[in-house]
């Protein structure tokens, strides 16, 4: 009895071995499941991953009509992934790369140009050749400064199709308390704080002339610009003739290169620690919020209702001002000030193509789709962006949001050249983490300046030296 | 008497056969069988959503990758790497100061509220209160965070608005190291402490009233009838309430984020908002995987002292 109960253990724990060997060694040799194995969730569309936030069902709705009159043939799902800001937004993306569910493009700004460039996307150069005739029209429409920047190496891998320069929103209703006018085009920074101190003498203690957030994009980095100096040492990528001879005229494609190459942390020079020197000395006078005071969500609230004089932002803001209910003649634009340049930053976003996608011909028809004029003007209705094609920038646009200076948003890349995006390498997310940390230590007083930039520098340092 | 029996003889002559060896009867291997599959489901779940994922994180520390690339072996050198990070080390320290407050304050709230509405109290008004101090706890943390941070806003904030009625100046709340620990230890704790207050009232209608008479007549009253009776015979619910608490809170993530982003500098950043930044944002999914795994090992550990100190001070009754 007690054999047979041996054997019969025997056998079974034999059985059960084998079924887990056989189980370890089909997995094994079996390709790694991922989402894409769902049953449904490959149904032939060509996949476009667009920003949620920015993208609501009209916008997604207009897209996807528009293209399929267009292209029949080609089915589009466009999936707007929601997430806070445009960092969120590429983990988003990065965690459906990882999951085997790539989309075939994605909606990139500035802040991920290079990131994607370097490890996920594929370069238009033989697109953007081959389809020459087609698109000269675009690109006579487009500043070269907003192409270049969507370049990296010396290819191209976004069309632009809009895009925000830092400029100065002013109250009208402030001014008009302090007794000052719109300031001229080429103000300095000495205005600007003269201005904050008429606009702070002539209001009560629950106003703050001037406000700011802590971000990569409008925070400190148009001050740093505007003082002629970057966070990271910057430099143009060899390349990019083929681009500028085929689509610029001479005067437009002088110093242009293959993009932009953010390199050598900046955090410990002189003009840097003076920015923040300057910045933190508004904060103490009581001109300025504390960048972690000031966030976008009730920036809204506190300048429609005079409670805020000014505040860097771009041209998407006369949309938002326009929703919230403030009337066109209620507030102005102007640039943002001179310091030792008037050196203006800016973000822009396009279309990436990814190279895991099966489907990159029919991506580029809808990467030449998206830039069109009328796709533009159908996506654009509300203002709630600058669109990178200059035509559309009309009285007619800007006649019910405002503001009456509106020519600024599109002139500020004219009238300063040297105007450029957003220093965003491809550890972009490390960089801006630091950025955000070490600004707000550095400007809790001007005596914390210092430190706060020698340990920014040194987070910089350790960010760019590992790999994207 | 039968109970006193003596076992036949048979068993100490013949001894039974291990009981592995004994065959079951088919009324046995049905209730077995019956019991696998409804064990089936949670087991599952059990492995799939909680082991797997352990067992994955540990595998994972142990690796580099960035999601795009394939995984490369690394040893030890992201544990390496994390003891070498100021900022991981902080995020350690701001953790285990936020642990120690927020649950502190979260329980005697809970404590004070549960005892109050314990009391003489009309009982629809005690069910208002009820009603009222859980029902934070069924919000969203993010959107709770969302309008705290309108309130504590320096600048515009509602908070700051009112102290000024009273003549005090602008708090920077979260625009300065203390402010901003202090406020989001009490958006936590005014969010969580629902949960201990519930456990703190079931524990308190357990106590039989004869004791707390007994104390009366002895001539026990107020804070020394709770401090002396009330307490130790709530000690085992204070003990669940207080793991639960400290897990809870040594995983907090949400407030800080939305609140102040770990700022100012790192002195709100948890270690559950290092992983995330580590992972999704830098993505070194090793590293982060490497913080979690330390986590993990500092919630075992601090759990397992609790329950080893709960011998000396929790009395069952």
């Amino acid at each position: 009895m007690t054999d047979s109960h041996t054997r019969r253990s025997l056998l079974r724990y034999g059985a059960y071995g084998a079924a887990a060997a056989a189980l370890a060694g089909t997995a094994a040799s079996w390709d790694r499941l991922t989402a894409a194995d769902i049953p449904g969730r490959d149904d032939g569309s060509l996949v476009v991953a667009t920003l949620g936030p920015a993208y609501g069902p009209a916008a997604v709705r207009t897209l996807t009509e528009g293209f399929a009159e267009q292209y029949p043939d080609i089915k589009l799902r466009i999936n707007a992934v929601q997430a806070v800001d445009w960092s969120d937004f590429f983990a988003k993306i990065l965690t459906q790369i990882a999951a085997g569910t790539a989309p075939d493009l994605v909606y990139v700004a500035t802040e991920g140009v290079q990131l994607f460039a370097q490890r996920l996307g594929l370069p238009l150069d033989r697109w953007v050749r081959r389809d020459a005739d087609e698109l000269r029209e675009y690109f006579a429409d487009v500043h070269p400064s907003l192409v270049e920047s969507m370049m990296y190496e010396g290819s191209l891998y976004q069309l632009p199709v809009e895009f925000n320069a830092a400029d100065m929103y002013l109250n009208r209703q402030v001014l008009r308390r302090a007794g000052a006018d719109r300031p001229p085009a080429d103000w300095t920074r000495d205005d600007f704080t003269a201005l904050l101190r008429r606009m702070k003498k002539s209001s009560d203690s629950h106003f703050t002339p001037y406000f700011w957030t802590n971000r990569l994009w409008g925070g400190v980095v148009p001050w740093l610009f505007a003082n002629g100096t970057n966070l990271l040492a910057e430099s143009k990528a060899p390349g990019g003739d083929w681009l500028w001879d085929t689509f610029y005229p001479a005067d437009q494609r002088q110093g242009r290169g293959g993009g932009f190459r953010w390199t050598t942390p900046q955090a410990t020079g002189a003009r840097f620690e003076e920015t923040y020197e300057y910045l933190a000395s508004l904060i103490e006078e009581g001109l300025c919020t504390r960048p972690e005071g000031g966030n976008g969500q009730n920036l809204v609230g506190v300048f429609s209702t005079g409670r805020v004089g000014v505040t860097p932002a771009g041209g998407f803001w006369a949309g938002g001002l326009h929703q919230a209910g403030m009337p066109a003649d209620r507030y102005d634009v102007q640039y943002f000030p001179r310091w030792r340049t008037q050196r203006h930053q800016f973000g822009g976003a396009g279309y990436a193509l990814l190279r895991t996608s099966k489907r990159q011909e029919e991506a580029w028809e809808f990467i030449k789709y998206a830039a069109r004029k009328d796709t533009l003007t159908r996506l654009f209705t509300t203002n709630q962006t600058t669109p990178a094609r200059r035509s559309m920038l009309t009285a007619d646009r800007y006649r019910e949001t405002g503001p009456d200076h509106w020519r600024v948003f599109y002139d500020t890349l004219d009238r300063f050249p040297d105007t450029g995006p957003i220093p965003a390498p491809p550890q972009v997310a490390e960089v801006e983490q630091v950025l955000l940390k070490h600004t707000g230590t550095a400007l809790s007083s001007p005596r914390a300046v210092r430190p706060a930039l020698r340990r920014l520098q040194g987070d910089l340092e350790k960010a760019m030296e590992r790999d994207a | 008497m039968t109970n006193t029996q003596i076992p036949p003889a048979r068993s100490q002559s013949a001894p039974r056969p291990p009981a592995a060896l004994v065959r079951p009867s088919a009324r046995e291997r049905g209730t077995r069988l019956l019991a696998t599959v409804f064990l089936a489901p949670t087991i599952v779940g059990i492995v799939v959503f909680t082991v797997v994922p352990i067992v994955g994180s540990v595998v994972l520390s142990l690796f580099h990758w960035n999601v795009i690339d394939s995984p490369r072996f690394a040893g030890a050198a992201n544990y390496g790497e994390v003891f070498g990070d100021s900022t991981v080390l902080v995020s350690f320290r701001n953790t285990l100061l936020f642990m120690v407050l927020a649950v502190a304050l979260q329980l005697l709230v809970a404590l004070v509220l549960a005892i109050t509405v314990n009391g003489r109290m009309p009982l629809w008004l005690r069910s208002v209160f009820r009603s009222a101090f859980f029902f934070p706890l069924v919000l969203s943390a993010a959107s709770i965070s969302v309008v705290m941070k309108y309130l504590f806003n320096q600048d515009f904030g509602l908070v700051n608005w009112l102290l000024g009625l009273v003549g005090i100046a602008p708090v920077p709340w979260l625009t300065s190291e203390n402010g901003a620990m202090a406020a989001v230890i009490l958006v936590y704790v005014w969010q969580q402490f629902g949960f201990s207050f519930l456990l703190f009232v079931g524990g308190l209608n357990n106590i039989p009233k004869e004791v707390h008479e007994a104390a009366a007549l002895d001539g026990a009253t107020g804070l020394r009838k709770h401090l002396h009776v009330t307490l130790p015979l709530l000690s085992p619910t204070l003990l669940v309430a207080s793991v639960v608490g400290i897990i809870n809170a040594l995983q907090v993530f949400e407030q800080p984020y939305v609140l102040t982003n770990g700022g100012p500098g790192d002195s709100t950043r948890t270690v559950v908002m290092v992983i995330y930044e580590t992972a999704f944002e830098q993505l070194r999914f090793g590293t982060a995987s490497a913080v979690g795994v330390l986590l993990f090992v500092l919630i075992m550990a601090v759990t397992a002292l609790q329950f080893r100190l709960s011998r000396r001070f929790v009395h069952y009754q």
